[in-house]
């Protein structure tokens, strides 16, 4: 083969792996979005069989994306119990998805759910999504990451619980919580987004 | 060979880059104004990582080999968004890394770090951001890339004219 042609195929392979590996960003849900994929039947610790629309009370719902083996996810979690309380006193339904289906081996199996699920004591439903559908619906990006849905399911707020995931002692915003008060009182949610650091969905290639 | 000893112990110290030199604080205007000192000198590779993000260990070799094979054709800026309780260790993984250079530790809040950074970084680690040598994005992706995408993106700024 000549050299000119052993080049040209060598720029090619190049050209197709760097097509396949280009990486795709997923559009999140913007606010005043619908909830989508509300009829999915997605399964929890429990064994029970769940719906996003069932699980959603009178005045909303929050989804929060999670997993078992994110660091930001085990600082952040002391939280979980105190924001579905909330959530719950307000007749905002709560439900924590576990999107992480690459590493599903790897600890984030339903057993390994089950057994995080019992040693936190999770006051909530935490269900798989299956082949990341409801992260992939949602635009979901990381681990934890949050979204809060009004009575008609539309996005009201997006992004993180607080501002501090290091210290829940420290927090000077607590994001989430504000933004439930204020779904609730109808004086509209002052801050509808926000980022936080976390750990990024392990999807499916 | 106490001279021998002494002569070892200097030799370390010499060639050995102490942590607080290679992971220093900065707030995100600071790593804007680090990004904006290249601007019309050469193309900058901003990567953002953690010790405890798996995917960040699995691709910071390939930027370290890309910073070897492309010396001086572009300016390589890590920045560790780890806790606090995690600094030893991201020296320790630096310097296991070989790295010598000056590299960034996330100082201030989530929010206000991530939207001063970039609109495309929704906080999802690792995240990188590739400018040209205008100082514009040429691409940014948050997610693991494998070793071709990093270099293709890397040409694709240092060819431009």
């Amino acid at each position: 083969m000549k050299k000119s042609n052993k080049l040209i195929l060598s720029l090619s392979a190049v050209m197709i792996l760097a097509a396949f590996t280009q990486i795709t960003t997923v559009d999140a849900l913007k606010i005043g979005d619908k909830a989508p994929q509300t009829t999915l039947e997605i399964e929890d610790t429990s064994g029970r069989s769940l719906t996003l629309a069932g699980v959603a009370g009178d005045n909303g719902l929050l989804v929060m994306f999670t997993c078992n083996t994110c660091p930001w996810v085990a600082k952040w979690e002391d939280r979980y119990n105190g924001l579905a309380a909330l959530a719950g006193t307000n007749s905002i339904g709560m439900i924590a998805l576990n999107p992480n289906e690459r590493i599903r081996d790897r600890g984030e199996s339903m057993e390994d759910m089950k057994r995080r699920a019992q040693k936190q004591n999770y006051s909530f439903p935490y269900a798989l999504d299956e082949n990341h559908k409801l992260a992939d619906a949602f635009g979901a990006t990381r681990t934890p990451e949050i979204f809060l849905f009004d009575s008609n399911m539309k996005l009201v707020y997006h992004g993180a619980i607080d501002d501090n995931a290091d210290d829940a002692n420290t927090v000077e915003a607590t994001y989430a919580e504000d933004a439930i008060r204020q779904l609730v009182a109808g004086t509209g949610v002052s801050q509808q987004e926000t980022k936080s650091l976390g750990c990024t969905i392990k999807r499916t290639e | 060979m106490k001279t021998f000893l002494v002569f070892v112990l200097i030799l370390i110290s010499g060639i050995s880059t102490p942590g607080d030199k290679i992971l220093v604080n900065a707030t995100a205007d600071q790593i804007v104004e680090k990004i904006a000192e290249f601007k019309n000198e050469k193309p900058v590779l901003v990567n953002f990582w953690a010790t405890w993000c798996a995917p960040c260990i699995e691709e910071f070799p390939y930027l370290m080999k890309l910073n070897k094979e492309y010396e001086g054709q572009f300016k390589l800026i890590f920045v560790s968004g780890d806790f606090e309780e995690a600094r030893e260790e991201a020296i320790a993984f630096l310097k296991k890394q070989g790295v010598d250079f000056e590299t960034y530790f996330k100082v201030g809040k989530d929010n206000e770090f991530i939207t001063t950074i970039s609109n495309e970084w929704t906080g999802a680690l690792p995240f990188t951001i590739v400018y040209n040598k205008k100082g514009d994005v040429s691409a940014a992706w948050e997610g693991k890339a494998e070793f071709e995408t990093f270099e293709s993106e890397l040409l694709n700024v240092i060819n431009e004219d």
